[in-house]
């Protein structure tokens, strides 16, 4: 592992992002380049997945390794990359329908099984690269390219389904404090463990009003402010409750002690000496050696 | 002191058995050993019992994870060799309990069986036609043909289909859902065709593959429904422009098992909504999934579309799990446990596709009385080819098309007369793929052992179409383009 001295600019890749002027995303990786340049790793050591969506062009604007891969799976995708090379950092961004519709069912397993990833959701409230059309963060009665009169549906709350999955780290940021939202990543991906960070990032083209960067301005909170506790998941539970009404910045919980992550137990695994003549049994038994 | 066996003791099947020695661990009593000899007919070393110390607790047929391993013994004293090995036909035993159509036993019933009730059609008032982009006029054939049930996943270039659709159903005693996802959706798709209703959903490629497994059930349980899939640029995510490279997968790879289904090709708007209508009268006609393929750009093009002088009034098919005392018997399942049960289903499913590929083989042909060269495309390419049959005529040479309307049953017999009448014509197969339509004909032409005229290749791909004039110079210099390093 190198570290060294990087800036922001070293993250920066030369493509152009093409979202949208004003889209929340420019914000995000802004914030991103500055988290990294505190981290501190090297471009090259960096693994940056992200599914489909406008969000997840994400990795194509760093100088890290980029996987834009398939929508809905990129939290299976980084954790391949994980076991197969458990020194890269790994980072896995992606949208709200990536994240939690066509990919919500891998959401409660990464977590569970507790890699050491950083999983950075762009929350905008729609699909942006469809055009328009209903999200699972959408709220109750929004009117959509799918859902013309209205959703009849409840949304899904990134907050509170990652913490009772039972995940070791989860904040809330937006990119309407860039500064703010660059000390969370960054706290994100010192994590050791699966870290996850909701972050409100508006879309200006298709999001709806109360959702964009004026509103989250003067409205947002810091976490810090109302005297939260960052060690106490009961209390995150309860500020988690506030999604789509309260916006909260900060980090909601940290396990102050993380448990050993996945690849570690696996690492632990593979080097255990005691278990050799186990192996060597198991291995007569299934060649079925001539006796 | 007199011995009472509670329980009957083991008996092996070698043939089952596969070696995995869990039973020897599980015994108390230590009546079981690894055997020397491989069985013959598994290739592996089974067990052997010595069950002089046998107290009957069975933990050995517990610990072995093979369904017919070890069995209990039917009186005492029967030794594995006279245990019978199970088959459908006698002894369930616990496992059969789990095919659902032998789980309550046999079904009996003193209500009237449910009947078909048709569907009706009703006239509609002749309007002016009407100026809709492919996805819309899809959209109006499915309502047309009583569809009220839409589920779908967005996906470029496919959604608006979708979007008409949340926006008129709610109107119309229908609902579109947006599911989680292709899985969900084809799934609710399962569902609601199970319960008797037509239904649809768009798509595009990468949700399309996503929905290949939800399909395989459907024709298993033997469901109608539409699937619209307006192909793009693959492989992977590929992009959004439009592409025929999903043929092979309409025709031949309609998820796991003996699958097929009927797949219309559009090539106008118009067409669009005819054979969207059409569709749903197949899918019901055979109990089958009917997929359209169109493309990308069909899927954009707005262009004239007449509305049929009727639409349809869904009925009620007798099978349908509808919730009344009349569907009480019903159901819906694509598992069929027993080996037998299954391959008379799939001997079932098999004349089912060869009855469809007798009936519904359909193709337009145009200028081919006298053709020597026949151009076969469909879809938007079939557009470029039709020009280029006009520019090859004034060029003098004699060119004719064939576009097959239905990939799958591939139109040979349309395709069989004209080869018959045009012995010498040469083919020239022009499409948005490498070689996949072309793979379907070569395939066709075999199983009706017909020999392979001379077959020319005009293919592009990725989201490129052959254009009128590269189809014009392909074929007078009688040179493929881009035919190189394919599949064919
Ligand atoms: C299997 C599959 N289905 C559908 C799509 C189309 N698709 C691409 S991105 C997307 C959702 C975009 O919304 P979100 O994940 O919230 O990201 P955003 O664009 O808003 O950043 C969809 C449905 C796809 N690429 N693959
Ligand atoms: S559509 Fe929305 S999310 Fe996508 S780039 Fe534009 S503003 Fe951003
Ligand atoms: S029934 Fe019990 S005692 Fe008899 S062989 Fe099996 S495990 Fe051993
Ligand atoms: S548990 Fe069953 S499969 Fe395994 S060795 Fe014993 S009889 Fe054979």
């Amino acid at each position: 592992m190198t570290t060294v001295a990087l800036g922001p600019k070293d993250f920066k890749s030369e493509l152009k992002p093409i979202w949208c002027p004003g889209c929340g995303d420019f914000g995000v990786l802004q914030a991103l380049y500055r988290a990294l340049s505190g981290i501190g790793r090297a471009p090259h050591e960096i693994a940056f997945v992200s599914g489909i969506g406008c969000s997840s062009r994400i990795p194509g604007y760093t100088t890290a390794y980029g996987f834009n891969t398939v929508h809905g799976r990129a939290l299976p995708i980084a954790q391949g990359i994980k076991l197969a090379r458990p020194e890269l950092l790994v980072l896995v961004a992606g949208g709200d329908g990536d994240g939690f519709s066509i990919g919500g069912g891998h959401v409660a397993h990464a977590v569970r099984r507790n890699f050491d990833l950083t999983y950075l959701v762009m929350d905008n409230q729609i699909y942006g690269l469809t055009k328009g059309q209903l999200s699972p963060t959408s709220p109750h009665g929004l009117e959509t390219a799918t859902s013309p009169y209205g959703s009849l549906e409840d949304p899904v709350n990134p907050l509170a389904y990652v913490l009772s999955y039972g995940a070791g780290f989860v904040a809330q940021g937006t990119p309407a404090d860039m500064p703010g939202l660059a000390k969370i990543v960054e706290e994100a991906i010192r994590y050791p463990g699966f870290a996850f960070v909701n972050i409100q990032s508006p879309c200006v083209t298709y999001g709806q009003e109360v959702q964009q960067m004026k509103v989250h301005k003067a409205t947002m909170k810091t976490l810090a402010s109302v005297g939260h506790d960052q060690t106490d998941r009961i209390a995150a539970m309860r500020l988690a409750q506030d999604y789509g009404k309260a916006l909260y910045t900060g980090v909601f919980y940290r396990n102050p002690e993380p448990p050993p992550t996945f690849e570690a137990l696996v690492r632990e695994r593979q080097t255990a000496q005691g278990e050799r003549p186990a192996r060597e049994k198991i291995l007569d038994r299934y060649l079925q050696r001539a006796t | 002191m007199a011995r009472l066996d509670l329980r009957p003791r083991p008996a092996l099947q070698p043939e089952y058995c596969k070696g995995c020695l869990r039973c020897v661990d599980a015994c108390p009593k230590d009546c079981i050993t690894q055997a020397g000899d491989l069985n013959a007919t598994t290739g592996v070393r089974p067990v052997v019992l010595h069950l002089d110390d046998c107290n009957g607790c069975q933990l050995c047929i517990q610990a072995c994870p093979e369904p017919y391993g070890l069995v209990p013994q039917k009186a005492p004293g029967e030794t594995a060799s006279g245990a019978k090995a199970p088959t459908a036909a006698h002894d369930p035993g616990e496992f059969e309990l789990e095919d659902p159509t032998h789980l309550f036993g046999a079904k009996t019933s003193t209500l009237p069986a449910p009947v078909d009730l048709p569907g009706l059609a009703l006239a509609l008032p002749t309007t002016e036609p009407l100026m809709l982009k492919g996805t819309y006029a899809a959209a109006l054939g499915a309502l047309l043909a009583g569809c009220r049930h839409v589920f779908g996943y967005p996906i470029t270039p496919s959604t608006e289909g979708a979007e008409l659709m949340a926006k008129v159903l709610p109107h119309l005693g229908g609902s579109f859902v947006q599911a989680v996802s292709e899985v969900a959706a084809i799934n609710m798709m399962y569902g609601c065709a199970g319960a008797g209703l037509p239904c649809m959903t768009f798509t595009s490629s990468p949700g399309f593959s996503l929905m290949l497994e939800g399909i395989s059930y459907m024709i298993g349980a033997e469901l109608p429904g539409v699937v619209m899939n307006v192909m793009r640029g693959g492989p992977g995510l590929g992009n959004i422009a439009p592409e025929q490279a999903d043929i092979k997968l309409m025709t031949r790879g309609l998820g796991h098992g003996n699958t097929h289904a009927i797949v219309l090709a559009p090539s106008t708007p118009q067409e669009m909504l005819d054979l969207s209508r059409l569709a749903f009268e197949l899918a019901f006609a055979y109990r089958n999934p009917v997929i359209i393929a169109a493309d990308g750009y069909l899927g954009q093009m707005a262009g004239v579309v007449r509305l049929p002088a009727t639409l349809t009034r869904p009925g009620l098919p007798a099978w349908a799990v509808w919730g009344d005392r009349a569907h009480r018997m019903n159901l819906v399942c694509s598992i069929q446990l027993s080996d037998t049960d299954l391959e008379a289903h799939n001997h079932h499913l098999n004349d089912k596709y060869a009855d469809i590929t007798k009936k519904e083989q359909r193709a337009e042909t145009w200028l081919c009385d006298d053709a020597e060269v026949l151009l076969v495309a469909c879809n938007t390419p079939a557009r470029m080819a039709k020009g280029a049959v006009m520019d090859l005529r004034e060029a003098g040479v004699a060119a004719g098309l064939v576009r097959p309307i239905t990939l799958w049953p591939f139109p040979i017999d349309e395709m069989r007369a004209i080869l018959t009448k045009r012995p010498r014509a040469r083919v020239v197969v022009v499409e948005a793929s490498p070689g996949q339509l072309e793979d379907e004909l070569r395939l066709a032409l075999s199983h009706a052992g017909l020999a392979p005229p001379p077959i020319q290749s005009v293919r592009r791909m990725g989201g490129v179409l052959p254009q009128r004039g590269e189809i014009v110079a392909a074929v007078l210099a009688g040179q493929d383009v881009a035919a190189s390093g394919g599949v064919a």
